[in-house]
């Protein structure tokens, strides 16, 4: 009896034991879980447009986690007409924006403290759009006489300007039609060239031609020797200088984010990833706008994506201070930042 | 009166000014957010001129349709005084229209009728039309009792003398409402102009916001303001002049 009694306290004992350890093990767990955690370092990145093709890495990036695999939480805000990313950069508002090469000069050109990371289009998605049953074209010397849509004060005017310097064609030679966003004056054949983005209303628009029977080509400025940059992806030399562990993070992980939305095998999830955040365009049309932007974006094999174009940011540069749209020359080596 | 509405025009335009200096120097930023004092001196001397052009075309445009609204308020107003079914009818078709949002009626306006002054005419007197014919039909609908009793009572009541009664009663109503409903049409004239127009300066802020130039904004702020300013002065006038006139008569 008094064995039996010794042997059931040992067991008491011992079952006392490991609840007791279970319980410490529990706390020990518990306060592990509650306790400090490395947070992910939150950014704010501006785009330059609303939610759209040109957009889908960057969606892509934030949706597949690249950016939270690096440690960052990035908040990935839509621009518009409105919103300037390079203002918010310098008011501390963003920490990463989207803009074109235009901006960035105009913006440097006025002492803005921002660096160029990387390139997004290394081809300028915009484009004229033009039928070949109306308008002949084979070269920039065709432009004379042609009645031509430009968005006075935007970067197409800058471009068409080039354009006919390059092509030693004076403006009393052409005719400028004002153009806004109603496109009646080119479906009714008063205008010869319509300004358009190849990768986003030109997928819409030539959709709207082919159903009426019509034919159509687009000139393509980088084909006739203007290489105007179009986005680029940009911070503050302040970010650069004193988190650039932070910058370098974010930088793998947008570029690894804009290579897979880029990569056929992953366009099903690139549309969906973009149809989530803008509902307004058919899926159908997303999809062609998406293979429309990889022959944009991509560089020619064996060049990294993103790659900074120095001598088409040059051009840009003379084109704008030709124009006189920047005060003076701006030192563009000096914006454009890589790592060493 | 003109010193007046200048200097306190002035008064808030420096002080907005002044607020956007401290801010770029307390924060250390860039031409490009905000322009320095030599560099909106330089777009000054370099854009006032042209912008001057762009303001007054602008104010043209603006005094047309505010003319035009008046009138018709004015036509429909004496109309719709006749039965109270129209009256209440037209006030409720104007609260429908007026409740539209105009930067989503103008591009409709403008692929009727292209990008000319015809559109430009017709947002600016859509915009200022609605408050002043609401305002013209609480007045012209709203018997002065006391008087018109007087002449109904003899049978020297005419519809001409109604109105004319209601108005000269109302006359100071009218004048604070058209002066109020000038501003409007100012500003719907530059969001017109803004939206789709080739012309005035509604379209030159519009250029000058997609090169990022805020300088050139403020320019053209400060000479829209001297405008509006003016036409306000001058239509203050006009109104005080034809009650001292009426008062005479």
């Amino acid at each position: 009896m008094r064995s039996k009694r010794a042997g059931s306290a040992v067991e008491m004992a011992s079952t006392r034991q490991t609840a007791a350890t279970v319980f410490l093990t529990a706390c020990l767990a518990l306060l592990a879980a509650c306790g400090p955690q490395e947070k992910p370092e939150e950014v704010n990145y501006r785009l330059k447009w609303l939610y759209n093709i040109s957009s889908v890495g960057d969606l892509y990036a934030e949706a597949h986690g690249h950016f939270a695999r690096s440690g960052l939480k990035v908040n990935v805000k839509p621009g518009g007409p409105e919103r300037d990313a390079l203002k918010e950069l310098e008011l501390g508002h963003a920490q990463f924006g989207v803009a074109s090469a235009d901006q960035v000069l105009r913006a440097a050109a006025k002492g803005a403290p921002i660096v160029v990371l990387a390139q997004l289009f290394q081809v300028n998605p915009l484009h004229w759009i033009y039928r070949p049953d109306q308008t002949a074209f084979s070269g920039g010397g065709d432009l004379r006489g042609r009645r031509i849509g430009v968005t006075f004060g935007g970067n197409d005017e800058a471009i068409l300007r080039a354009l006919l310097a390059r092509w030693g064609i004076a403006e009393d030679q052409v005719t400028l039609f004002s153009v806004r966003y109603d496109y009646t004056p080119f479906y009714e054949r008063r205008v010869d060239f319509w300004p358009l983005y190849l990768n986003a209303q030109a997928v819409i628009i030539g959709e709207k031609l082919e159903k009426a029977g019509e034919t159509f080509a687009f000139l393509s400025p980088d084909q006739l020797g203007v290489r105007f940059v179009a986005n680029s992806v940009v911070t503050t030399r302040a970010m650069v200088e004193k988190r650039p562990e932070t910058v370098k993070r974010f930088l793998a992980a947008l570029l690894e984010g804009w290579r897979e939305a880029l990569d056929p095998r992953n366009e099903q999830t690139a549309v969906q990833v973009l149809l989530e955040a803008d509902r307004e365009t058919p899926e159908a049309v997303v999809r062609r706008q998406l293979s429309v932007t990889r022959e944009l974006m991509l560089p020619p094999a064996g060049v990294a994506f993103g790659t900074i174009d120095t001598a088409a940011w040059k051009q840009t540069e003379e084109i704008l201070r030709s124009q006189g749209l920047i005060p003076g020359s701006v030192d563009v080596e000096s914006l454009l930042f890589t790592f060493k | 009166m003109l010193h007046r509405r200048i200097y306190q025009f002035l008064i808030i335009y420096t002080l907005g000014l002044g607020l956007l200096l401290a801010l770029k120097y307390g924060l250390n930023l860039s031409d490009y957010v905000i322009p320095s004092p030599a560099e909106i001196g330089r777009t000054s001397r370099a854009y006032a001129g042209p912008y001057l052009l762009a303001v007054l075309n602008t104010l043209a445009v603006a005094i047309l349709g505010h003319i035009l609204s008046i009138g018709l308020a004015t036509l429909v107003a004496v109309t719709g005084r006749l039965t109270a079914w129209i009256g209440s009818f037209i006030r409720t078709a104007a609260y429908n229209i007026q409740a539209y949002p105009m930067v989503a009626v103008a591009p409709i306006i403008f692929i009727l009728l292209g990008d000319g002054l015809l559109s430009r005419l017709l947002i600016a007197a859509m915009i200022c039309y609605f408050p002043l014919l609401l305002s013209f039909i609480g007045v012209f609908s709203e018997p002065v009792r006391e008087i018109e009793h007087f002449y109904e009572s003899t049978g020297r009541m005419t519809w001409r003398l109604q109105v004319k009664i209601r108005a000269f009663e109302n006359i100071q109503k009218l004048t604070t409402v058209i002066v109020g409903s000038a501003t409007m049409a100012m500003v719907g004239t530059i969001v017109a102009e803004f939206i789709a127009a080739t012309a005035g300066i509604g379209y030159s802020i519009r250029i000058a916001l997609y090169q990022s130039d805020l300088a050139k904004i403020l320019v053209a702020l400060f000479l829209i303001g001297v405008g509006t300013s003016l036409y306000l002065v001058g239509l203050e006038w006009a109104g005080n002049a034809l009650q001292a006139r009426w008062k005479r008569g």
